[in-house]
């Protein structure tokens, strides 16, 4: 599970540090970088990370 | 540079991710712990990816992301240009638009899709400016709708009691005649490219 949920955190941050790069250097092609990439990225982590989690609470009810 | 607090709270929430992926092993083994995870790994970052999208979006929306594009500075200059007769410049000074979205106001259709519509023009021009090149000459992907000038003018007392207007409301109205048709000037480049602007005393 914790590797899972490394692979989320490392994606989540990924994507938000892309909106901060945008953000300091704002223009019309950032801002389409922003919203193209870096929220997807939040999102793909978002969602691995529920994942994860989802696997792991399904893996101790089996247990 | 977007503002600072979006810069901050983006920043802020960088380094809020970075330590939680540092401090992983020991959040996972704790309910607090993993009740942190779930608040710093999902909920944080979307609200702040929702907040920038949105801001984003917002912005998109003003004269100064139009006119930030070399090409259309011309375009922003005709705004400033001293004739009467010129749609965008009339508009403009006369504060008949928000001067913070002049573009805009007058360049999106105010249909269901409207905005949609609009934000997706704006990506085909940065793929214009970025990729594709400019064309020479720059036009409307469509001839300019009725729709959107009768968005302000519509029920307005002056427009309806314009003697011309009078005869020709329902076709106006129908798209059968363009408002252009009469009021052919939309931007006087000419009068850009001569250096003739007007100024408030």
């Amino acid at each position: 599970m914790t590797g899972r949920i490394k692979w989320a955190a490392a994606i989540t941050g990924a994507g938000l540090a892309t909106q901060l790069g945008a953000a300091l250097h704002w223009t019309p092609a950032t801002f389409i970088v922003s919203a193209a990439v870096g929220v997807p990225l939040v999102l793909i982590g978002s969602v691995l990370f529920l994942v994860a989690v989802w696997r792991n609470l399904k893996e101790r009810g089996a247990a | 540079m977007l503002p600072i607090y979006m810069v901050v709270a983006l920043g802020s929430g960088v380094t809020i991710v970075t330590l939680l992926l540092a401090g992983t092993n020991v959040l996972v083994a704790q309910r607090t712990g993993r009740l942190v995870l779930l608040v710093g790994l999902v909920g944080l970052p979307l609200l702040l990816s929702a907040g920038n999208l949105s801001y984003g979006v917002a912005e998109s929306s003003q004269t100064r992301f139009c006119l930030s594009c070399h090409e259309m500075q011309r375009y922003g200059k005709s705004l400033f240009v001293d004739d009467k007769q010129a749609l965008a410049a009339v508009h403009y000074q006369n504060r008949l638009v928000d001067r913070d979205v002049t573009c805009y106001a007058c360049h999106k259709d105010y249909a269901l899709f409207g905005d949609v519509k609009a934000k997706v023009n704006g990506l085909r021009h940065v793929w214009a400016h970025y990729v594709r090149g400019v064309p020479d000459k720059i036009a409307l992907y469509q001839p300019y709708p009725n729709a959107n000038c009768l968005h302000c003018h519509d029920d307005a007392r002056r427009f309806l009691e314009k003697p011309p207007h009078r005869p020709v409301l329902d076709a106006l109205q129908s798209g059968s005649l363009s408002c252009l048709g009469c009021h052919r000037v939309a931007h006087d480049m000419g009068k850009v490219d001569a250096h003739s602007f007007w100024q408030a005393q």
